[in-house]
């Protein structure tokens, strides 16, 4: 049941994979005169940075499941962005290969311990068709699938709107891509199946089965066109004592549990973007829609950036917003004519059901930076971030504290050092 | 005065024929290979591995000099209009995506032509001055 692994057994799994593999390999008569032998490649990236917020009222974090803080616990953290990842690649013949990929980053429980972001096992079926069976990185948006590869994207990191808008990250499961071309485009296509079981919160975990993907990257010169979507049964069990209370009101409480309780529920991700590349410059941009039917609500989201390159340095800016289209803030409970403890109680859970629903960004950032490419495999990037969240919304903040106010633009600076080899 | 003008000519004639010589690339597939030329871009897609094959369905596999040289900077520069450190961002994402791995390296121009002579299946860019018949320069069109 490769289906069914958990990141403690992954790389067990993988190393078990690799195994068969070698057997595999070894009896196969493959006619790829050089590389007869499996060839093994170890590869690495990094980020060390450090980011500051004006905002001690809130933390800034890049994205919910690694939630590095600035702002409210420290005016200045290395623990947003920095982090090490490596990756070891095994390609047995001229059909099979395996990826293992480690990744160290701070994680719910404020440890730096290394999880399993890649472990597959590919088959390449013909020179266009590959088959995959184990952990992906989920391939939303551009640059979903490397968005932790800072070295990779122009920017300290993605737009946080848009790439921290889903509790998930990867699927365990299958997946093909299929290589093609039309006209003067190259297109890969890729379909994935699987699952999800991570940690959502220190004492929560995000499951999700059913997960189904489609996603097509078009390349025609410098322009490249990625739409992707997916659905999945969506469950993260966080404020558990919020919806049990509500339960405890009758049926007005148990419609309002089951209507923002996130317990297996269908949940979608659409989202296109587009990069024209042509060298000099660069224009890029993205727009999602995600649903999922619950407490984290239906947003919109999307970002345009640009930059222009001079020799080794790049500056850029960013524009990225994201909208909710559901209501952020409930009457909740009726509360009339109950008695007074049972009425306080039940403006607490209303004061609770509120504070979750303030969580669904509504909120825009302008961001300008610029990346130093210094030497071959090192980029150096400052960014500053203007960040406000409107409408009464917490925005992307996290421990955001009774003093927070929406509407007040956040300032982060940030600096990161990316690295390869 | 007419020695002067004679020094800066030599020296002019030097400096011109020295550009002339700083490696011009070519894109080459083998001799049995039926292609005569290709799009900048067609060349790239093989180079970049968003496509197998070449215009006519045949399976191409790239082959790269190594990181560095000055000969593959300018190859990448015309055909992909990627510097090396764009090059370098764009496998760092095949790479740690498992999407793919840059062309197989060979130390020298000579070397490479050697392993597309033997390889219809083959493309390469080397250094004009390593050409032979074992070859095939293809015409590289915008």
């Amino acid at each position: 049941m490769i289906l069914d692994f958990a990141p403690e057994r992954a790389a067990m799994a993988t190393l078990m994979m690799l195994s068969c593999c070698a057997a595999l390999a070894g009896n196969a008569t493959d006619s790829e005169a050089p590389g007869a032998a499996p060839r093994w490649t170890l590869g690495g990236f990094g980020t060390l940075a450090a980011v500051h917020s004006n905002n001690d009222q809130a933390d800034f974090t890049a994205h919910a499941l690694s939630p590095g803080a600035a702002g409210y616990s420290r005016a200045w953290s290395a623990q947003v962005d920095s982090r090490v990842g490596a990756q070891l690649d095994v390609r047995f013949n001229s059909q099979w290969s395996a990826v293992l990929q480690l990744l160290s980053e701070r994680g719910l429980r404020g440890t730096y311990r290394p999880v399993v972001e890649w472990a597959n096992l590919q088959y390449q079926a013909t020179p266009d068709l590959s088959l995959r069976v184990g952990r992906i990185t989920l391939p939303l948006f551009l640059a979903g699938d490397y968005r932790k590869v800072g070295y990779a994207l122009p920017w300290v990191r993605p737009p946080v709107e848009v790439y921290g808008a889903i509790p998930l990250s990867s699927s365990d499961g299958v997946d093909a891509s299929y290589r093609w071309q039309a006209g003067a485009t190259n297109n890969v296509t890729q379909v994935f199946y699987g699952r999800t079981d991570i940690p959502a919160t220190p004492g929560a975990r995000a499951r999700s089965h059913g997960l189904t993907g489609l996603s097509n990257t078009t390349t025609s010169g410098a322009l490249t066109v990625r739409a992707s979507l997916l659905r999945a049964q969506l469950s993260v069990d966080v404020a558990r004592q919020l919806f049990d209370g509500l339960r405890g009101f009758g049926a007005q409480g148990e419609s309002l549990a089951q209507r923002y309780e996130l317990e297996n529920k269908r949940s979608f991700v659409a989202a296109a973007g587009f990069s024209y590349d042509p060298g000099q410059w660069f224009v890029m941009g993205e727009a999602g829609r995600m649903n999922t039917d619950s407490h984290l609500g239906d947003k919109t989201v999307g970002y345009l950036s640009a930059g222009y390159r001079h020799r080794d340095l790049t500056p850029y800016l960013v524009y990225s917003s994201s909208h909710a289209n559901v209501a952020t803030s409930v009457a909740g409970l009726e509360l009339s004519g109950l008695p007074a403890p049972q009425a306080a109680a039940g403006a607490a859970l209303n004061a609770g059901l509120n504070q979750l629903l303030a969580a669904i960004p509504r909120q825009h950032t302008i961001s300008a930076g610029v990346r130093w490419d210094l030497r071959p495999g090192y980029a150096f990037k400052l960014q500053y971030d203007r960040i406000t969240p409107h409408q009464g919304s917490s925005g992307t903040f996290i421990n955001v504290q009774p003093g927070f106010r929406s509407g007040q633009p956040v300032a982060v600076l940030s600096a990161a050092l990316d690295f390869v080899f | 005065m007419s020695k002067l003008f004679f020094r800066w000519s030599l020296a002019l004639l030097l400096l011109c024929s020295g550009a002339a010589h700083a490696a011009e690339f070519v894109v080459i597939v083998s001799a049995r290979n039926p292609l005569n030329a290709m799009s900048a871009d067609q060349v790239a897609a093989i180079f970049l591995a968003q496509n197998g094959r070449f215009p006519g369905g045949a399976e191409a596999q790239a082959l790269d000099l190594p990181v560095g040289s000055p000969l593959r900077d300018d190859f990448y520069r015309s055909v992909a209009a990627r510097t090396p450190a764009l090059m370098k961002a764009y496998w760092t994402k095949m790479v740690f995506t498992g999407r793919g791995h840059p062309p197989r390296e060979l130390v020298s121009s000579v070397a490479v032509r050697r392993m597309v002579a033997d390889n219809p299946g083959m493309i390469a860019y080397i250094d004009k001055s390593a050409l032979d018949a074992s070859v095939k320069a293809i015409q590289v069109t915008p």
